[in-house]
């Protein structure tokens, strides 16, 4: 009898075993891949259209794409890893490329190698170094926030600029032109809050350099381009050519009602300023000024993201196929998120694209994207390390005495940079 | 039988029952309450970056006295502390003494009117406030207009006048909280001591400084360290002000905002997740808590 049983048991072993190993190998991908990302304007409908492109081919993949506060995403992201159970995480997650380095170091084993399954050299230099820990490389690479500085020709010409007059300029050289156009038009040349660094990394980044040098050691108070960008901050202030702004709508606001003459930020602001579409046809689009020191290029970056799998997820293979297939070869997929959302994507072939040859009518004709792709390619590669959010706060930190005169500027770097190394010594 | 014989045969099932009865939720207390309390402890020990740690026994209490950073929101916090609370729990009891006047017409309607902003959301009236206080916005609006000011206030762009703004924000939101607490308590001061205070020729202010408060001591001092948990705890609204901008360095212009509990914020996921040191800080707050209760008591309590 017992015996009987056990045959009974062995043979529906094997045909279990036999039938699995041929359900396998006669059906194609199959299982749902989930992911966590931010922004419903951009991050997510680009995702969902990746997602319908990968499920035409394979149509027994589903996706669950979950749509959160950025802060959300990190803040979830950091519990679930640091509790160590996996079964609450996404296979796919998007992290800020400023944070790469510390999710990559802080959770080491946490994030699937990709070294060999992508063909990274098809991607934009800085993007992949940025996402590089000990030669391996861990992440897919997604928007580029290349630099560029959005100008109204009709304030410019007004106060008697052309187009050649805005490229490849200094700093210095911006500031006098806001003070003319201040002059003649009375709207301010730039906006922004006197506590956002986005402006400081795009200079220092421009200039090659970083709050940490190379190996990653604190590097403000002898750094030449972070004492140039202080003293350009200082020099925008006080000049009186800024429009003072506090968070992200009133800087939005500022440049779609008009009140100010440009912007100087990543690629990403596009969807923002064609927003005011009244003002169609007198946008341009120049080069990022430099800094006055040498070695700086008229080229810079601000944000950007990329794609990181979860080498514990349910359905890892199948995300790693997924990114490949769409984000790593897919040169329409680039055409069409760009067209729809005025995503730049940092996969080099896709940049031949019609879609980023295109004349925009809102740029005064200007080819905008075949000049953003060109820009790329100039960026400094730099390791932003793991403590820019820390560099940042002891930065602003001292800025308003600078700003107000109280303590020179050296003082101020000489201060911030005691102030972070105590904060990271720990 | 002796009341001993009853006891002994009866408390004893009833003890076992008892203990039953309160076993899940002394379960869950421990497992949610207890536990967190004695591992953060533990963990405070601990110096990490994600999950790579290592131990520092005290290290991490000996750095709380070198970091600048943790010095500043500490400083921060108690500047809102010392500031506010006092602002607030003598306006609201101000208000409370007015509004429990029975002479009063609509009385219902302004304690309606001065309890209402606390059952707004945190996050709701902070963005209002941001809004309002911008430098184009409402309030500056009307100064301007009235000619009280000739430039508009950088409300929001400036050290100083960031923690103005929180405090107002602050004041306007938990007032009419604390006050609900000072007019229940007024009811039961007995009209007939307001009387005779009458009878003997103390006016108004008099009544207030002489009867009202000393009868109010006990609710005052509830509602002192409730303020003071409160406060230590600030963190919706300076996080709701100071957020957006590309990329917001700081919390408030330099830092101005940066109150201790964001401070904790900002460790496990703004900066390097270091949970060791950011459990730390939250032990920090506890002992400045408990410190500033226990001065509390001694100053106000009864000396029995």
């Amino acid at each position: 009898m017992l015996k009987r049983k056990f045959i009974i048991l062995v043979v529906v072993c094997l045909f279990l075993v036999v039938s699995s190993i041929t359900y396998a190998e006669s059906t194609e991908k199959s299982g749902e891949i989930t992911i966590w990302s931010w922004d419903p304007n951009f991050n997510i409908p680009i995702m969902q259209e990746a997602a319908e492109r990968y499920a035409k081919d394979n149509p027994k993949v589903t996706f669950e794409i979950t749509e959160l506060a950025k802060a959300d995403v990190e803040q979830k992201l950091h519990i679930n890893l640091a509790s160590g159970v996996t079964a609450g995480l996404p296979d796919i997650v998007l992290i800020e490329d400023y944070n790469a380095q510390k999710y990559l170091q802080s959770y080491p084993g946490a994030f699937a190698d990709l070294t060999d399954k992508i063909k990274f050299s098809d991607f934009a230099n800085y993007k992949v170094g940025l996402m590089t820990l000990d030669g391996k490389v861990y992440g897919v690479p997604f928007d580029s926030g290349v630099s560029g500085l959005f100008y109204r020709t009709d304030y410019l010409e007004k106060a008697g600029y052309k187009s050649e007059d805005l490229n490849n300029i200094t700093w210095d050289k911006f500031i006098e032109i806001g003070k003319k156009v201040k002059e003649k038009t009375g709207k301010a040349m730039i906006g922004f809050g006197l506590d956002d660094g986005g402006l400081m990394r795009i200079m220092m980044q421009s200039a090659g350099k970083w709050y940490f040098d190379d190996k990653g050691n604190v590097n403000l108070s002898n750094n030449d381009a972070l004492k140039e960008a202080f003293k350009t901050y200082k020099a925008i202030v006080d000049s009186g050519i800024i429009k003072k702004t506090s968070g992200w709508s009133e800087w939005v606001a500022a440049f779609n009602n008009g009140d100010t003459a440009s912007v100087v930020t990543g690629v990403w602001i596009i969807g923002s300023v064609k927003a005011d579409k009244a003002s169609s046809g007198k946008w341009k689009v120049a080069t990022t000024p430099r800094l006055n020191i040498a070695g700086a290029v008229n080229a810079s970056n601000l944000g950007g993201s990329s794609w990181y799998v979860l080498e514990n997820s349910k359905n890892r293979d199948l995300a790693i196929d997924f990114l490949n297939q769409i984000y790593a070869g897919d040169i329409d997929f680039y055409q069409k998120i760009l067209m729809d959302r005025g995503a730049v994507g940092t996969y080099l072939p896709a940049q031949s694209g019609a879609a980023y040859s295109k004349e925009d009518e809102f740029f005064s004709g200007q080819k905008v994207y075949t000049d953003f792709s060109g820009w790329i390619k100039a960026i400094p590669t730099i390791n932003y390390g793991i403590y820019t959010y820390e560099a940042d706060a002891a930065i602003f930190t001292v800025m308003p005495d600078v700003y107000s005169g109280k303590i020179s500027i050296e003082d101020a770097l000489e201060k911030a940079e005691e102030q972070l190394k105590d904060q990271i010594n720990r | 039988m002796t009341e001993k014989g009853i006891s002994r045969s009866f408390i004893k099932p009833r003890d076992k029952y008892g203990w039953l009865f309160i076993s899940l939720a002394l379960i869950l207390l421990g497992v949610l309450l207890f536990y967190p309390i004695v591992y953060s402890l533990y963990l405070s020990t601990m110096s990490s970056k994600g999950i790579v740690q290592k131990f520092v026994g005290f290290g991490n209490y000996v750095k709380l006295f070198q970091d600048s950073m943790f010095i500043l929101a500490l400083k921060n916090t108690l500047t809102f502390f010392l500031i506010q609370v006092p602002i607030m729990l003598f306006l609201a009891l101000i208000l409370a003494t007015i509004l429990n006047d029975k002479t009063i017409k609509y009385r219902g309607l302004f304690r309606t009117a001065f309890f209402l902003p606390a059952v707004t959301s945190l996050i709701a009236y902070t963005i209002l406030f941001k809004m309002m206080f911008s430098l184009d916005g409402f309030i500056n609006g009307v100064l301007l207009n009235v000619h009280i000011i000739n430039s508009p206030i950088p409300w929001l762009l400036d050290p100083f006048w960031a923690k103005v703004t929180l405090i107002i924000g602050l004041t306007w939101r938990w007032t009419g909280y604390n006050m609900i607490f000072y007019l229940s308590a007024l009811q039961n001061i007995p009209e007939e001591i307001y009387e005779a205070a009458k009878i003997d020729g103390a006016n108004k202010v008099k009544q207030f400084f002489y009867i009202t408060i000393p009868l109010l001591k006990p609710l005052i001092l509830f509602t002192a360290i409730m303020s003071t948990i409160g406060t230590l705890q600030l963190f919706d609204e300076p996080m709701n002000l100071s957020q957006g901008g590309v990329t917001s360095a700081t919390i408030g212009p330099g830092n101005s905002l940066l109150t201790l509990s964001v401070y904790v914020y900002n460790l496990c996921f703004k900066y390097m997740p270091n949970f060791g040191y950011a459990a730390t800080v939250s032990y920090a707050i506890v002992l400045i808590v408990a410190l500033l209760s226990i001065i509390q008591f001694k100053l106000m309590g009864d000396k029995k």
